[in-house]
């Protein structure tokens, strides 16, 4: 019988591809019951993947940490690969072909989308009650206020966060100054009151970054949260009849939203504003203040002149609301020990040495980030997101958690009516109409 | 004879490999997780039937970059096509520095696709982009103020953008196939009283019919699976306007910002492409089929 000379190509190359197909990895087990002496003895390599680039300085800085850490510890290496922003689907990736990953860091809201829901994450909260190196208190009290409270998974802390980003209101004093804005907005009507002067002093007093979706639902996470206090937008956005959204603070928050562009205070032109033009015309002058995350005035450092005169206030309050001007959206980065690790202790032993005072400052100066160490001073442009953190009543998310535990509805449903209706392209009722409808068929195809 | 049909078969198993693992492994792969609900960061693959397609019929998001898609294979062949002969019969006519211009409107070819896309977004800056200033210098003051990258135009700049690449690649193509045609057609045909459209439609067209048809199927599959340039536009997140069939297949599939981890729906986007790109192929060569002439 004369075999087919395809069937033989396909079946040799079917073989071949069989023999390059890698054997899954052995998951090792979980040796957490390691006893002190062991962790100082054994050598150890720990494999630690990073949201950072190798040339930033954040990646810088954590590059330094590694090494003074590795010289106090001379049995513990910490091989880092600094992957950038996609860490959590390289990460993904990479586990599939059987790649051992000990820690990873990344926006704690990401994480806690993605690995973290997956249940790849180990819980540390025995790391919170260990002594801190350099201070006779547990490690927990070292921390500023909340950072453990955003993302527990069944009352358990998975995620370690040593940047802060807090969301506010980044400003000029210089055009501030020019305008007779003499004290930073409270409230809302003195928030308006400011973007007119500025306005009439020859600014837009609003940076906006209209096509990137995050930056208008900075605006709607905080003026629900000022009316409604934390956790009422994620509300609206569970309830499977859709029907929440018909509570009036909904409608009025856009309807706040709206006013700043028929006032004026957000000039039209920004509807065109492609990331980064909207922080670049604050650079120049153009601006006066845009909301948006305290990597701002670090990123526009060598962009703006000498006198701009950083400052940053926080979103202002609203009469008769439920939420505190105390209130605030802060973007953690964080380490997270991967669920399979090895090497537990010793990673735990990192990320208590990370905290030293001596550690975070060493991020502040060089870094020029926020830290989440109390009493360390963030960089002086950055001293009133330091305020910020540090006097915060309550910390929440960004889209009040949507982005972590309902991703697909905040690109497809939330951000997908709320972008047009921000730049006015439909109504605040249709908006509201809208909502109501697609979060009634987006929960009867989905879980999350 | 017989020795080397075997020596073929050897020599062929190699790349047949590749191919099969690169290739058809993967897309049959996809083709069969388009059938679970899967996140990828585990094995736990839930079996769905075919759920992702039914959920793809109702969602908005997928009919906007599907729509999108073939907005820009359709409007840009429309565009494309009519002015890359018309270049090429510039650029045949006998102008001094022939290669020069070639390779001028060539050269977005060869330069990486993330520079092209600063350049188009300098082009656009609302406050003091090259197109702003421009229109001011001519004073059409007016113009000079359209917002080209608010949500109503931001399709269109990017749809031009696309467009100013691609012509430059197939320029390559319909010159090559122009300068394969003898001049003695153009002369017989000059003779002849022929002008210069009657000379394009019955004399060059057909005579390079079978690259014409070529450059087509390029630029459709080139169109339907774009990607690079409508992501890299807008910085870090492409906004709704711009989003083609691949660039959602991406961000459901792969967590781009948001940690959207759906393997399955997005494997059953790039079927739906797949099928998309298969038939549009077969359709292209059954309206393009016509006699061809050997000279």
């Amino acid at each position: 019988m004369k075999i087919k000379p395809l069937v033989i190509i396909i079946l040799t190359a079917l073989l071949f591809v069989t023999a390059c197909t890698p054997a899954p990895a052995e998951q090792p087990a979980n040796t957490s019951n390691q006893s002190e002496t062991t962790v100082k003895e054994e050598k150890v390599e720990i494999v630690y993947w990073s949201v950072w680039t190798e040339p930033e300085p954040q990646a810088q800085v954590i590059a330094k940490w590694i090494e003074k850490f590795e010289a106090e510890n001379p049995n513990i290496t910490i091989k880092a690969v600094w992957n950038g922003r996609e860490n959590q689907t390289k990460i993904r990736n990479a586990m599939t072909s059987g790649t051992t990953i000990d820690l990873m860091d990344l926006d704690a809201d990401i994480v806690a989308g993605g690995l973290l829901m997956e249940g790849f994450g180990y819980p540390i909260d025995d790391l919170l009650t260990m002594t801190a190196l350099d201070e006779n208190v547990p490690l927990q009290d070292v921390f500023l206020p909340g950072m453990f409270d955003l993302h527990k998974v069944d009352g358990k802390v998975y995620l370690w966060p040593y940047v802060y980003n807090t969301i506010q209101f980044w400003y000029s004093g210089a055009a501030f100054d020019k305008a007779g804005v003499e004290k930073v907005p409270e409230t809302w009507e003195e928030f308006i009151d400011a973007g007119l002067k500025l306005k009439e002093a020859g600014y837009d007093a609003i940076a906006m970054e209209s096509t990137h979706v995050d930056f208008p639902m900075h605006f709607y996470t905080y003026l629900v949260e000022r009316m409604k206090g934390t956790g009422f937008l994620l509300s609206a956005i569970e309830d499977k009849t859709g029907e929440m959204w018909r509570d009036p603070v909904f409608l009025e928050a856009l309807k706040m939203e709206r006013q700043m562009w028929e006032t004026g205070i957000i000039p039209d032109e920004a509807r065109g504003y492609v990331w980064p033009q909207g922080q670049q015309t604050l650079a120049v002058g153009q601006s006066a203040m845009e909301l948006t995350g305290s990597w701002t005035p670090t990123e526009l450092a060598n962009s703006t002149p000498e006198d701009f005169g950083w400052g940053g206030f926080q979103f202002p309050a609203i009469e008769g609301g439920e939420g505190s001007i105390n209130d605030l959206n802060a973007w953690l980065m964080s380490f997270m020990i991967m669920k399979d690790t090895k090497h537990p202790e010793q990673i735990k032993e990192f990320l208590r040495f990370i905290m030293t005072e001596e550690n975070q400052k060493m991020m502040a100066d060089e870094a020029l980030v926020g830290v989440t160490r109390k009493n360390v001073d963030w960089s002086p442009v950055l001293a009133d997101g330091q305020a910020a953190a540090t006097n915060a009543n309550e910390i929440f998310m960004h889209a009040d958690g949507a982005t972590a535990f309902h991703p697909e509805y905040y690109k497809n449903v939330l951000t997908f009516h709320h972008q047009p209706a921000f730049v006015g392209d439909i109504s605040p009722e249709e908006f509201i109409e809208n909502m109501v409808a697609d979060s009634l068929k987006y929960w009867k195809t989905h879980d999350r | 004879m017989a020795l080397n049909k075997k020596l073929a078969f050897f020599f062929l198993l190699p790349a047949s490999a590749v191919y099969l693992l690169f290739f058809v492994l993967p897309a049959v792969w996809a083709i069969f997780i388009g059938f679970f609900d899967w996140s990828g960061f585990n094995n736990d693959m839930r079996f769905i039937g075919i759920d992702n397609y039914v959920q793809l019929i109702d969602d908005q998001v997928f009919i906007i970059s599907l729509k999108n898609t073939l907005l820009i294979l359709v409007i840009g062949a429309a565009i494309i096509f009519p002015l890359t002969f018309t270049l090429s019969s510039m650029i045949n006519s006998g102008i001094r520095g022939k290669r020069l211009f070639r390779a001028m409107i060539f050269l977005p070819n060869v330069v990486a696709t993330i520079a092209l896309t600063t350049l188009w977004n300098f082009i656009y800056n609302t406050n003091f982009g090259l197109l702003r200033s421009f229109l001011q210098v001519l004073g059409l003051e007016k113009l000079s103020r359209t917002l080209w990258t608010a949500p109503e135009n931001i399709f269109w700049a990017m749809l031009v953008g696309v467009i100013w690449i691609n012509i430059g690649f197939q320029l390559i193509l319909i010159l090559a196939g122009m300068d394969k045609i003898p001049s003695e057609f153009f002369e017989a045909a000059k003779i002849e009283g022929a002008g210069q459209i009657k000379t394009f439609f019955l004399i060059t067209l057909p005579l390079m019919w079978d690259v014409v048809t070529v450059s087509v199927v390029i630029w459709t599959i080139s169109a339907l699976k774009l990607f690079e340039f409508p992501f890299a536009f807008i910085g870090i997140y492409p906004p709704l306007q711009v989003h083609t069939l691949s660039i959602y297949l991406y961000i459901m599939g792969f967590g781009k910002r948001d940690p959207i981890y759906r393997l399955g729906y997005a494997s059953a986007i790039g079927v739906i492409l797949l099928l998309i790109v298969v038939i549009t192929f077969l359709a292209i060569r059954r309206i393009m089929r016509r006699e061809v002439y050997q000279y």
